[in-house]
């Protein structure tokens, strides 16, 4: 793992290419999970949703229940990739720490003008706690929506205790689900959150804002185990070695501009760089 | 459903000398009763027997079915809350005596067909209800699993947890259940805003079945038209009475295959092109089972975690095993 930074274009990069498409097949998929879930109640017909344009499959039960599982391939295999792939890695930079409770409930006073931020690592103590918040949704989404899947296709008389405990903690979850993601969408709104924006879609956010905000991710060097990945941008030009603070790996390819997957570069601490 | 139509009037008093013959035989032969109800249960409705009975001011089965059913939907509340936007209410607890059609009060009903053998006039009386199906979309897609498929076959809808949104309706290629608006308990949630109601139908006596009685209107039948039992001996029967009648059978494949199962000497698109057809009063024609178009995704979806899991685990070792390489390269 290193840092990838650009003096010259006052960027460093955030998230990998790899992460940037995990967390858009989520994203997305999830969304239109959402809409299709919804549409799954006898609601479209009632409220007129299949009056507007493009929306006439909102009152076909089984139409959206089509396009229900076929965004819940991806959702899904996006998911137990993701599991699998950065729990194999060690990836735990996301994985809430003692203490990031008391200090995300300070960092919430802050936005209200009380007291001031305390330094960051690259992810904030609430985002660690909204990980593992929307990990734990997930979960019990993907776990009672297979079992109604395999109900619908292989067996509808399943249990019945059963399939109401899947289909009402499937359907409190979508509950959570919209607003966890209502959540999600207002933290980014945040003034102070506004210039993370740019990082999930493009990899990179402003260096001066990573500086002032987060300089505990910038010292990873010291504490590497607490910083899962930092690969170029897609749109950062190659790095000039005198412009970097911590280079990447040369070899795996992040320093030709592209976007490595976690874990792909060596860590080099800026110690040793300077 | 059997598609020749090559019916003759010759053949048609054949098949029904002979279903009479085989009647009175398979009468002693097919369990009348669901043995205390466990198990795979199936339906026999053999219309050569139902005489839809004329005799009487309505036919038994219904009648049971009614006097059965008399005060199992608690009377709607008064105003019934209009619904938004439709504000389309559907309330039958006023005429709970019509009995000529499903309503949420009238779970059976008979149909009428004339049919026109060479230069007669046949009539063939059909009793309609719930066909039970084996994987029913109207259970399976229920968003509050109010409506669940029980392991004896039976489709039930649990009108305590039904919201009445109608959906099980819209996904039965016969419309089978019906709403009455103003009861339930969408009224305690948002009742204007949700649901409109509860939906009801036929539940194939299922208090009855675990008391190891039978259901009422099989039980009432004087004509034994109707038998219920183990679904492979009922299966196995009805497919026997079938082929010695030279006759056609409905309910085994279609909407992919249902506990109920018609024995007609006249062939079901004959009989869909007669008998009346509207809200309250299903086909009987050829029925495909729609989620089966999506069955391949859904098997994709239970596939997705392995999926997941194996590019995540290769994806993985590739790094590793890459990381590996790169440093017995460098030392």
């Amino acid at each position: 793992m290193s840092i990838s930074i650009n003096e010259e274009k006052n960027r460093i990069c955030r998230h990998g290419s790899l992460e940037l498409a995990e967390h858009w097949a989520l994203a997305l998929s999830g969304l239109v999970l959402l809409l299709s879930g919804l549409f799954e109640l006898p609601m479209a017909a009632r409220y007129k949703i299949t009056m507007i344009p493009g929306f006439a499959w909102s009152g076909d039960f089984i139409a959206s229940l089509m396009i229900h599982y076929v965004a819940s391939v991806v959702f899904v295999a996006a998911a137990f990739f993701h599991l699998f792939y950065h729990g194999l890695l060690h990836d735990r930079g996301l994985i809430p720490k003692k203490g990031d409770l008391k200090a995300s409930i300070a960092v919430i006073k802050t936005f209200f003008g009380k007291g001031e931020e305390p330094p960051f690592d690259k992810y904030l103590p609430e985002q660690r706690l909204a990980y593992l918040g929307m990990a734990a949704i997930f979960a019990v989404i993907i776990i009672t929506g297979l079992i109604k899947t395999y109900k619908n296709v292989y067996a509808p008389d399943l249990s019945h205790t059963l399939i109401l405990w899947s289909t009402w903690l499937h359907n409190i979850f979508f509950v959570l689900f919209i607003m966890a993601f209502a959540g999600h969408i207002g933290a980014i709104l945040l003034k102070p959150n506004r210039p993370m924006v740019r990082g999930i879609f493009t990899g990179a956010v402003r260096l001066d804002y990573a500086r002032h905000r987060h300089p505990l991710w910038l010292s990873c060097a010291d504490t590497p185990a607490s910083v899962p990945l930092v690969a170029l941008a897609a749109d950062t030009p190659p790095l000039v070695e005198t412009e970097a603070i911590v280079v990447a790996d040369t070899k795996a390819g992040a320093s030709d501009g592209s976007c490595a997957p976690a874990g792909q570069n060596t860590i080099v601490p800026k110690e040793k760089e300077e | 459903m059997e598609t020749k139509i090559n019916l003759t009037r010759r053949r048609f008093l054949k098949s029904v000398t002979a279903a009479a013959m085989i009647g009175t035989a398979g009468a002693l032969s097919v369990p009348r009763t669901a043995e205390a109800g466990e198990g795979k249960l199936a339906t026999i409705i053999d219309l050569t027997k139902c005489n839809g009975c004329v005799d009487r001011e309505r036919p038994a089965c219904i009648t049971a079915c009614k006097t059965i059913k008399t005060g199992r939907i608690p009377e709607p509340v008064d105003p019934i809350p209009l619904p938004f936007p439709t504000r389309k209410i559907e309330d039958w607890s006023k005429k709970k005596e019509v009995g000529s059609r499903l309503t949420p009060y009238n779970l059976i009903y008979v149909q009428k067909a004339e049919v026109d053998i060479g230069s007669d006039k046949k009539t063939v009386f059909i009793p309609r209800r719930c066909m039970h199906c084996d994987n029913p979309a109207c259970a399976t897609l229920c968003p509050f699993a109010a409506n669940h498929k029980f392991e004896n076959g039976a489709v039930v809808i649990d009108q305590e947890a039904c919201f009445g949104g109608a959906k099980c309706k819209t996904v039965c290629p016969w419309e089978i259940p019906q709403r009455q608006s103003g009861v339930g308990v969408y009224l305690k949630v948002l009742p204007t805003l949700m649901g409109n109601g509860v939906m009801v139908k036929c539940d194939l006596c299922s208090d009855r079945l675990k008391e190891g009685k039978t259901p009422a209107c099989i039980e009432a039948c004087p004509q034994k038209a109707m038998s219920i039992g183990p679904r492979s001996e009922i299966y196995a029967k009805a497919e026997e009475l079938t082929k010695r009648i030279g006759g056609y059978l409905y309910g085994k494949s279609e909407n992919g295959g249902t506990s109920t199962l018609y024995v007609s000497p006249v062939p079901f698109d004959r009989l869909d092109a007669v008998i009346r057809k509207g809200p309250g009063e299903p086909g009987l024609g050829a029925v495909k089972r729609r989620m089966a178009g999506t069955d391949t995704m859904g098997k994709a979806v239970l596939a997705a975690p392995a999926i997941g899991i194996a590019a995540g685990v290769a994806g993985a070792f590739a790094l590793v095993s890459k990381r590996k390489d790169r440093i017995k390269k460098e030392e």
